[in-house]
């Protein structure tokens, strides 16, 4: 199996901690994941999606002609990356006459959207592709940690589009794949709210964004986890960068570590915290990874 | 599209609909729209204070206010409503008659597509054995006193929507956009009792889709609540009626955006995609971390191709879109 590892530019340019322990994983599952050479940011949903319909579409359709050419399914491992090369891809697909107005300026620069490919999110790859027992057989330190799972938004919504089997509202999807690893995922109240940084919020009013993250860690300290899990570097540096934020507008001191899903997997599979970049984010995860590891008890 | 099937504040447009097409400035008498809605809920009201009243003083009473509009014409319309309560001994034997008083006919054209009639109806309720009158000022501030601070109505007192605050064309870009289901919004609310932006910022996401359909366009895209909205999808899952809100929001912003309302950090964004081809692109000390790691120091995006970067400039110019955030291509900035 060959996959077209789309990168975005959160995870790789900031947290590449992650890209580390998404190459290793795939490695062990033996999932070719070839580099897509020369893509650029998806581009953000919030930011052009906002502004020009036509940029926006037209700078993902060219994201999505690099993997078509290399005649293999996207994976991304963002929710926002996931958002906008979803979308566009399902846009074009059910629309001929959008699809014709995108080829137009795609022809500019020696491109054609056809439409030949699918665009998946890293944990729906795991879920429906890989396996739950194969991915269990990998773990070779059950992790003991309480976890707050973040689902994010543009990952499982709008369900009229996303394929991704689950419930929107309620879902099992990244509890599931979190326990695998011998983690336990907390429930708290307001789970599947926002982080806050999307929709272009985080660079236009910092406060509002903010106050999201606020209300998020409040729920999620109540339930008394000791980290965080997500499946989007967007809501990863929301919550990491973030939380520093609050604590300093607030006056808090939460500290709660951010893992994106690939960390926890890559940290089940014996990958140092300095291969999983823990050491460069925000928020110590020492303790949290102290207590996962069980070198507490030693 | 028909206007009676879509709108619940009916009397209110009705009535506007009832202006609409006159080219001459209207002179609508102050507060008339406003007590205009009211109407019906007046005559309700009515019958409660006069039973009320019938088991204080033992009498039959009438109630009665009138109101002119003025029309363009200069006529007036008279709308006469009379609601009386009936008498008698025992309360259960109350009958309650509906004379519908005056029937005006309109004929609405919406968004150009359709035509229908729509009859207005001004119903008042009559009862038998009637005799004391209330005053009609009285009741007037008795409705007015209640619809203050209610949210649920694009009207206050002060803002009075007419034609000349709409804008068809903007309504017509949502759906030629492919948002058709802008017109299915019955206004539940359901949408901003979902939002999360709506907890802690003026953005009302139900209101906005409300003034999408009307096509009261200034009043959308200059508003900064319009920017409040995260993407999260909430809204838009919970729908009743399947409306792509998120959809509206970001077509609104879209429209906003080249209307000028667009913040600076924004516009940023796009700085860094069109000099990079990343909104986040990679800095010194993650070229370090990755290199530390046994990973590419520079990742294979556009980052390590410049022919790539080439092509997402050339798409950035061949939509505007270094036009619209004012690119400054001699500096790499922004034009100031």
């Amino acid at each position: 199996m060959e996959i077209a590892y789309f990168l975005g530019c959160i995870m790789n340019n900031r947290y590449p901690g992650v890209e580390k322990a998404t190459r290793k994983l795939f490695e062990a599952l033996d999932i070719e994941l070839k580099d897509m050479e020369g893509a650029s940011c998806c581009p953000a949903p919030g930011v052009f999606g906002s502004f020009d319909e036509e940029t926006w579409a037209t700078i993902a359709a060219r994201n999505l002609t690099i993997a078509e050419d290399m005649g293999a399914d996207i994976m991304t491992e963002c929710n926002g990356c996931f958002g906008s090369l979803f979308e566009c891809n399902h846009m074009l697909k059910e629309d001929e006459d959008k699809k014709a107005e995108i080829n137009k300026n795609l022809a500019e620069i020696g491109r054609e959207y056809k439409g030949t490919i699918n665009v998946k999110h890293f944990a729906q790859i795991l879920r429906d592709d890989v396996g739950y027992e194969k991915l269990a057989s990998l773990i070779e330190k059950p992790l003991d940690l309480n976890v707050a799972v973040h689902y994010g938004c543009h990952f499982l919504k709008p369900t009229e589009t996303i394929g991704i089997e689950d419930q929107a509202e309620n879902p099992s999807i990244l509890d599931e794949l979190v326990e695998i690893t011998g983690a336990k995922s907390v429930d708290y109240k307001d789970k599947m709210m926002c982080c806050g940084a999307g929709g272009g919020l985080r660079s236009r009013d910092l406060d509002v964004t903010t106050s999201f993250t606020k209300e998020k860690l409040d729920h999620m300290t109540e339930a008394g986890v000791d980290a965080i899990v997500n499946v989007c570097p967007f809501c990863h540096l929301q919550f990491d960068q973030g939380q520093v934020e609050v604590n300093e507008k607030y006056g808090t001191d939460f500290a709660l570590p951010v893992f994106h899903l690939a960390q926890l997997y890559g940290l089940a599979m014996g990958l140092s915290p300095e291969e999983l970049t823990f050491d460069a984010q925000r928020i110590d995860a020492t303790p949290a990874l102290a207590k996962a590891l069980g070198e507490n008890a030693k | 599209m028909i206007i009676r099937g879509v709108f619940s504040m009916s009397i209110v447009n009705r009535l506007k609909n009832l202006f609409k097409g006159e080219k001459e400035e209207k002179d609508i008498k102050a507060d008339v729209s406003n007590t205009s809605d009211d109407v019906e809920v007046t005559s309700k009201r009515t019958v409660d204070v006069s039973v009320s009243f019938e088991k204080k003083e033992d009498g039959s009473k009438e109630l009665a206010f009138k109101k002119d509009i003025e029309t363009l014409e200069g006529d007036k319309i008279e709308k006469e409503t009379v609601v009386s309560v009936s008498k008698t001994e025992e309360v259960s034997s109350e009958e309650i008659v509906e004379e519908t008083k005056a029937v005006e006919e309109v004929e609405v054209s919406v968004d150009g597509e359709s035509e229908s009639d729509i009859i207005v109806e001004e119903s008042a309720e009559e009862v038998e054995e009637a005799s004391e009158e209330v005053d009609a000022d009285e009741i007037e501030e008795n409705s007015n006193k209640d619809t203050k601070g209610d949210n649920m109505t694009l009207l206050t007192d002060k803002e009075l929507l007419n034609d000349s605050n709409r804008d068809p064309d903007f309504t017509a870009e949502f759906i030629d956009a492919g948002i058709e289901t802008v017109k299915h919004c019955f206004q539940c609310g359901t949408c901003s009792g979902s939002c999360p932006s709506g907890r802690r910022t003026p953005y009302k996401v139900r209101q906005i889709v409300r003034k999408c359909l009307l096509g009261l366009k200034e009043e959308v895209i200059s508003d900064d609540a319009l920017w409040m909205c995260t993407t999260c999808y909430t809204c838009q899952e919970r729908c009743l009626r399947s409306v792509k809100i998120v959809e509206i929001i970001k077509k609104a912003r879209n429209i906003a955006a080249h209307a000028g309302y667009m913040a600076k950090p924004h516009k940023m964004t796009g700085v860094f995609v069109m000099n990079t081809g990343h909104g986040v692109p990679i800095n010194d000390a993650t070229k370090a971390l990755r290199a530390k790691i046994g990973l590419s120091e520079i990742p294979p995006t556009t980052h390590a191709y410049p022919e790539a970067l080439a092509e997402v400039q050339k798409i950035c110019k061949l939509t505007g879109f270094d036009e619209l955030i004012g690119y400054d291509e001699a500096t790499g900035g922004l034009k100031e």
